[in-house]
């Protein structure tokens, strides 16, 4: 079966999880504060995090094919199908757009005017954190992004049907390719710091980009393990085998002790440096939301590093499967923890300040608001409802993403590499095995 | 030398294939190889010569975790008992502040000791000399070794022929 047939019990079962995701942000809608926090920072929350899946899908792409790798043609039409979900992240983060203009949410502090002006840190910052270059940035990044993904598939799909000799589709790839990956690099940082970082509108850090990058990537890792193990679970992919997945494995192994050490370094830089102003991101969090900051290692260095450690627990369905659920969970609950602490002080000040009036009252009432961060659902851990929501964008995700590859051949059977992706080895267990390849 | 005066028949082969097949043959034929020389790791050979995989990296593991803990407890002692100083208003037992070393002193331990543990296992050490077969070996041809010090003619003569009928291009004995 080269073509994927996306019929059915796996559409009735992702739009019932699209429908329970829907139920659950409407549940957090209605029982929300009067800003609707909870349920605008869910939002922002898992568009951000799949719509960087999908970035990361066109950026592993790009790099590989820049690096003349070979190993993942074999699944290459999974990664396209991935990075084509960055048209929905488009779509996704509109309406945050169209929340900041219309003042539906209170994501961002420095969308508020009137704080920017009484604030010199935020109106120093406003020539970059403003509503016209976070609408500009995401429309015009997001298209380029969403552009290349679709140059990169629609090459590699003309490339079955009037690949020559000569590769001439690959070459054509390589130079997109190569064009991308600066690109990419300039611009996700961008984004990152608009999406995510700016949520703490006064704080920054150098290394977020960095480490907010490595979260995406693990999570499409993840995310791509499960996948496959899924599609051969049906009956597709069979050539691709334990290899494949091993090197899948690697990866996931390797980035997660790259993410350990991005996030070590920040924290680090901050804890020493003793500068008032950066160590309150990590002060905030130690003191009012100690799960999310110790799960956080938990899930995402802890686990992954000491299950993934040993070799052979890469080669075995089980193991990677299980691995893959947590690091997949741990990243979605690293962009949880990075955001909703920042969006809760933002909110608390607006509420805080609306109740005061103006005047003198209000600064004794952001003084209060920065105490009041007690337990609270949604913000302190993930609740039920978060849980829900993450898995109705997932089923978004997975709809729109097998729709995607149901669509064309998994077989890219004029790629140069595709006669070394079905014949790569990473580890010889029978002789057999290699003896039988010639 | 400790292997002194052991007679040793080898055939030279010119690819990498060629020699994996000749030591499946002779696998299948139940003879036994004394070993097998490549310039360079052959993609399967270990499997086809039917040995275990190396215990090396588990030896690595207790290395490194002897390490770590190494680093830790020291400047825990030092830094909390044998000599507290202050750095930058910081406590004395500042974990941040330790990681780093501990992750070095981890990575020396695992690679020093996993050298060492290599050599001894191998055999090596400064002042010692290894026969080799040929020179060529640590160059371009793939070498079985047959020890046949205790062989008759008729044995020997069966090995030299079953050298050359895998694709040996060449079949020599060496007194080692």
């Amino acid at each position: 079966m080269d073509q994927l047939n996306f019929t059915g019990k796996h559409k009735t079962v992702l739009i019932g999880f699209m429908i329970l995701g829907l139920v659950c942000m409407g549940l957090t809608f209605a029982f929300d504060d009067e800003l609707h926090t909870r349920f605008w920072s869910n939002y922002l929350h898992n568009s951000v995090f799949f719509t960087g899946i999908a970035f990361i899908s066109v950026f592993v792409l790009a790099a590989f094919i820049t690096a003349l790798a070979g190993w993942h043609v074999i699944f290459k039409r999974v990664w396209e199908a991935y990075a084509q979900f960055l048209l929905v992240g488009l779509g996704l983060m509109l309406l945050v757009i169209i929340g900041i203009w219309g003042h539906f949410h209170h994501l961002y502090h420095w969308a508020d005017k009137e704080a920017v002006a009484a604030d010199p840190i935020l109106s120093g910052k406003s020539s970059f954190l403003n509503p016209v270059w976070y609408t500009l940035g995401t429309i015009l990044i997001l298209g380029t992004w969403a552009f290349f993904a679709w140059k990169l598939r629609q090459l590699s799909l003309d490339e079955d049907k009037n690949g020559t000799a000569d590769f001439d589709h690959h070459r054509r790839m390589r130079i997109w390719a190569a064009a991308f990956l600066p690109i990419a690099g300039f611009t996700s940082a961008a984004m990152v710091w608009q999406w995510v970082m700016s949520v703490d509108a006064h704080w920054y850090s150098t290394l977020f980009a960095w480490y907010t990058t490595a979260s995406w990537f693990l999570s499409a890792v993840s995310l791509t393990i499960l996948t496959l193990v899924f599609l051969k679970s049906q009956g597709y992919l069979e050539k691709v085998t334990f290899d494949h997945l091993h090197d899948l494995g690697k990866y996931m192994f390797a980035f997660s002790i790259f993410w350990t050490y991005l996030w070590f370094s920040q924290y680090m830089l901050i804890w020493y440096g003793n500068v008032g102003e950066e160590t309150v991101y990590y002060r905030h969090r130690l003191d009012h939301y100690p799960v999310l900051f110790y799960g956080n290692l938990l899930l995402n260095f802890v686990a992954p590093f000491f299950i993934l450690m040993r070799n052979d627990n890469k080669r075995k369905y089980g193991t990677l499967v299980f691995t893959s659920v947590i690091v997949f969970f741990g990243h979605w609950w690293d962009f949880f923890q990075m955001i909703k602490p920042g969006v809760r002080i933002t909110a608390m000040e607006a509420l805080a300040h609306h109740a005061s009036g103006h005047g003198e009252h209000a600064e004794h009432a952001t003084e209060a608001a920065h105490h009041a961060v007690d337990f609270a659902m949604g913000f302190s851990i993930p609740g039920l409802l978060e849980i829900g929501t993450m898995l109705g964008f997932l089923a978004l995700f997975l709809y729109f993403v097998l729709n995607r590859m149901s669509k064309v051949p998994f077989t890219a059977k004029n790629d140069p590499y595709w006669e070394e992706t079905t014949h790569h080895v990473v580890e010889i267990h029978d002789v057999e095995q290699v003896l039988g390849h010639h | 030398m400790r292997n002194a005066n052991k007679e040793v028949l080898y055939g030279l082969y010119d690819d990498e294939e060629v020699l994996l097949k000749a030591v499946v043959k002779a696998q299948h034929e139940h003879r036994t190889i004394m070993d097998v020389f490549t310039p360079f790791p052959v993609h399967g050979l270990d499997p086809a010569l039917g040995l275990s995989e190396s215990r090396l990296h588990i030896a690595g593991f207790v290395y490194g975790a002897i390490g770590t803990l190494t680093a830790l407890l020291f400047m825990t002692w030092v830094f909390t008992r044998d000599w507290p100083i202050i750095f930058g208003g910081k406590p004395y037992f500042s974990l941040p502040a330790f990681i780093p070393i501990t992750f070095e002193v981890t990575v020396l331990f695992a690679s020093i000791g996993m050298v060492v543990t290599f050599y001894t296992i191998c055999g090596m050490a400064p002042g010692v000399t290894n026969p080799t077969l040929d020179d060529r070996i640590t160059d371009d041809k793939f070498c079985i070794a047959f020890d046949v010090t205790n062989a008759d003619a008729d044995e020997k003569s069966d090995i030299q022929s079953f050298l050359s009928g895998s694709g040996a291009s060449e079949v020599n004995t060496k007194n080692i």
